[in-house]
Formats: C-alpha cells, sequence, structure tokens
C-alpha cells in the first residue's frame, strides 16, 4: 500500500497521479457539510451567489462532528454516509468542487461526475474519532452555527489518514 | 395477599443508567473487540489490516482519554425487562430520558435528535423543537416480568447502521434459501455505509413490528441467549456475507460482517417477516441490572 502526505489545495496533476486504494496523510483545511449545509449551500449558489466555502482550496468533509470538551481543540470527528449527499454532488463539482471526504459508495452519477471535472473522492474509516480528533491542529465554526452538529466547521489538520476511493 | 413491592428510586436508575452510557460511549462491548482482534490476526489484505488496526486502537485511546468512539453517539435504545414487584417513582420513560440528557451533557455527546422528521417541509420545524425542549427522546422497549428486579440492555445506536436495515413479509412458502439471499444482499449492498465490519441482528416471524424489534434485540443477545437451534443459519449467512468479499468500510479484505444473531417468534400462518437491522463496528452495547 502506498503512503502518500499531500497537502491541501490539489493540482489537477496531482488528482491525476492517485490511484484508488492509495493511503493519503492530509494536510490542510476540512470544511464540514452535510445534509442540511448541502441543502443551504445549493440553494445560495442556485440563486446565484459564490459559494461561502472555498470549494477548490479545501476539502469537503461529510462530518456533524460532537461538541468540545473543556481542554480539547475539538470533539469526535469522523465520515458519515456519503451517499446522502449524492443528490448535491454533480452541480457542486461543476462549481468548482475538488475534494471530498466521506464513507461509502458513490452514485453513477457522481463517479461520472468526479473523473470529468478532475475531482477525487476520498473515504475515512468510520468510528475512529478518537484517533482522528488527535490530527485536528485547529478548530472553527465557518457558517450556520444554528445547524448545531450539521453546521459547517473549519478543522486545519494534520497527516489526516483517508483512502483514495474515486478518481 | 399482599405482595411486597421493592422501591427502585429514581436516583439509583439514573446514576446507573448515566454510568453505563459513560462506559459504552467511549468503549464498544468486549466481545465485539475480541472479534475484531481475530478479525485483524486472519486478515491477509494490507488495506483492510490497516483499517482494523486503526479501529482495535481508536477503542483503547477512547476509553483511556474518554472520548466518544465515534462523533455520532447515536441515539439511545433501551430494552427493559421490569419485574413486577418493582415499584418506580415515576414513568420509567420520564426518568431514562433524564438520564440520557444528563449524560449526553456531561460526555459531551452530539445532539443527533431532528424534532421534526420531515426537517421543516411542513414548517412546523421551529414549533416542535421549542415543544421538546431540552428532552432527548430514547427509544424504549419495556416488557414485564415477574420478580424484583430492573433489567436495562442499553445502546447507542449510530445512524449510519441503522440506515441500512430491511425488512420484508415473505411468502410463507419460501424457503430458507430465499431469505439467506436476502440478509446477504442487505449487508453486502450497503457497502461501507453501515461502518463494517458489522453485527448482523435478524428477525424471522412474530408479525411486521415484532419481526423488526427481534432484529434489534438479537443485537443485544449473546450465544447462550440464543441458543443452539439457530446457530447453523447464523454460521451460514455469516459466511456467506464473508464470501461475497466486500470487506472492512466496504474497501478490503474478508470480514464484512462480525457475527449473525437470530431471534425468532412464531406468527400467522399467512405470514413470514423477516427483519434485519446492523450494528457498526462501535457495538456500544450494555446490560444493567438493579
Amino acid at each position: 500500500m502506498k503512503v502518500r502526505k499531500l497537502s491541501l489545495p490539489f493540482s489537477s496533476k496531482l488528482i491525476s497521479s492517485l490511484l484508488p486504494g492509495d493511503k493519503i496523510l492530509l494536510n490542510g483545511s476540512l470544511y464540514t457539510a452535510r445534509d442540511r449545509a448541502h441543502t443551504r449551500l445549493v440553494e445560495l449558489m442556485r440563486a446565484g451567489h459564490t459559494s461561502p466555502i472555498p470549494l477548490d482550496e479545501g476539502a469537503l468533509f461529510y462530518c456533524g462532528p460532537s461538541p468540545v470538551p473543556p481542554g480539547r481543540i475539538c470533539g469526535a470527528i469522523g465520515p458519515t454516509t456519503s451517499a446522502r449527499m449524492d443528490s448535491f454532488t454533480p452541480f457542486l463539482l461543476e462549481n468548482g468542487l475538488k475534494v471530498m471526504i466521506g464513507k461509502g459508495d458513490r452514485s453513477k452519477e457522481v463517479c461520472n461526475a468526479i473523473r470529468k471535472h478532475g475531482a477525487v473522492y476520498l473515504v475515512a474509516t468510520g468510528g475512529i474519532s478518537a484517533l482522528l480528533s488527535r490530527c485536528v491542529v485547529s478548530r472553527e465554526t465557518f457558517l450556520w452555527p444554528e445547524l448545531g452538529a450539521e453546521a459547517v466547521y473549519r478543522y486545519v489538520v494534520q497527516d489526516f489518514p483517508c483512502y483514495v476511493a474515486i478518481v | 395477599m399482599k405482595t411486597a413491592q421493592r422501591l427502585l428510586s429514581d436516583a439509583l436508575i439514573q446514576a446507573k443508567v448515566i454510568e453505563a452510557i459513560g462506559k459504552i460511549f467511549c468503549d464498544r462491548e468486549p466481545h465485539a473487540q475480541e472479534l475484531l482482534t481475530q478479525a485483524l490476526e486472519s486478515e491477509t489484505d494490507e488495506l483492510a489490516r490497516d483499517i482494523l488496526g486503526d479501529i482495535i486502537d481508536n477503542a483503547a485511546l477512547a476509553r483511556e482519554e474518554r472520548l466518544p468512539l465515534c462523533q455520532d453517539t447515536g441515539l439511545l435504545v433501551v430494552f427493559a425487562r421490569l419485574g413486577v414487584d418493582v415499584h418506580l417513582e415515576r414513568c420509567l420513560r420520564d426518568t431514562l430520558e433524564q438520564a440520557a440528557a444528563i449524560a449526553w451533557q456531561k460526555y459531551y455527546m452530539r445532539d443527533s435528535i431532528a424534532p421534526d422528521p420531515l426537517r421543516g417541509q411542513l414548517g412546523v420545524y421551529e414549533n416542535i423543537r421549542s415543544e421538546i425542549g431540552a428532552r432527548l427522546p430514547i427509544v424504549l422497549h419495556l416488557e414485564q416480568v415477574p420478580g424484583d428486579g430492573l433489567s436495562l440492555d442499553l445502546a447507542l445506536k449510530g445512524g449510519g447502521a441503522e440506515n441500512m436495515s430491511a425488512l420484508r413479509m415473505f411468502n410463507p412458502s419460501a424457503n430458507t434459501d430465499e431469505i439467506v439471499e436476502f440478509v446477504v444482499d442487505t449487508v453486502v449492498n450497503a457497502g461501507g455505509r453501515p461502518c463494517p465490519p458489522v453485527i448482523v441482528g435478524m428477525g424471522i416471524g412474530g408479525d411486521f413490528e415484532l419481526s423488526a424489534i427481534l432484529a434489534k434485540r438479537a443485537l443485544f443477545t449473546d450465544a447462550d441467549e440464543r441458543g443452539a437451534c439457530n446457530r447453523g443459519l447464523e454460521q451460514d449467512i455469516l459466511q456467506r456475507i464473508n464470501e461475497r468479499g466486500r470487506g472492512v468500510m466496504g474497501l478490503a479484505g474478508r470480514c464484512t460482517a462480525l457475527e449473525v444473531r437470530i431471534l425468532t417468534a412464531p406468527c400467522h400462518i399467512a405470514s413470514l417477516p423477516v427483519a434485519v437491522n446492523l450494528d457498526c463496528h462501535a457495538h456500544r452495547h450494555i446490560r444493567v441490572e438493579i
């Protein structure tokens, strides 16, 4: 198994060098977005606004974190099921999204759109929150705090383990 | 004739439940941890070994640092067996919901409840949320049993595995192969979504809802409780799931399921309900006897 240390944002050249099954230790900014954040984001963009999340710079992380205990940088983090976001993903890929992190299969339409737009879908292991939270360097509430666990949080991560699934 | 009743105080039940949640939010049930260790020992695929290693290490770290095993700290599911000679100070549901609300805050667990299942599509989202307030709904199955004890089987059930459940009303003339195929397909087609290796709960018989309750209840049982009558079928289904090769997190390796657990009940002569309920590898289950 090939292990690569990589930093976001990913260039087209870098993405084209990735192979399914490669392990990646990821560095950079992850923006959490799950069901309700996707609904809001796409509504906003369809209404003509630019994306408030820098889709081409960071990675979209399908994640609803748990609250932050005192004295810690973050609470528990980890991937949720990506397929629930499939209906939004082709539109986001058309509008600059390059890197997604989640778990589980994607629809055929999403697989095709990922390849068409030179993007990559990474999977992280579910249920290893304590290990993943160790990779977090900083955390901030980025958008829509009223959505609680479904808000957009920005995590800067160091050596965050994930695997290339679709490229 | 008057029978003496044993008083179980609200405070005692709450303290036991809060303590139990404090164990399972950061640690999986020991038998599941053992099965995962065995899966790692027999695994040859490098990617699967890497993931299984992380899954096992995570539990040790989570336990030590009192961090959630998974950011989805789940929904509290309780199977309660309440002795007929027990006197409670108030309804068990109220006691358990209050204990859950305290535990959720104490252990910094995620509020994963959408008070309105339609997410405001009917325009009532805010109203429903304010009505529920700070209450944390739980799923409670209450059964009366002889005696003066209270037994609580508690689980923190994540959404990803729950979403991959299935229920089918078979014809009574269906053969076992059809049922096996249904279960195997349900688990295999779920891919990485339920966080495999999973534990597969199956309910066969009863009626529509009883089969589903049996499938969930099966996840709480050990081999002794289930008895030997379905052991051959459990082993057969387990083998057939793992032969299909979806593997750890739906990515690689030979282990898609750790165990299959079946409970059965008699059913109507016209029916043969079969339900499947999956649990992720976190398997946060515990029994509390009071």
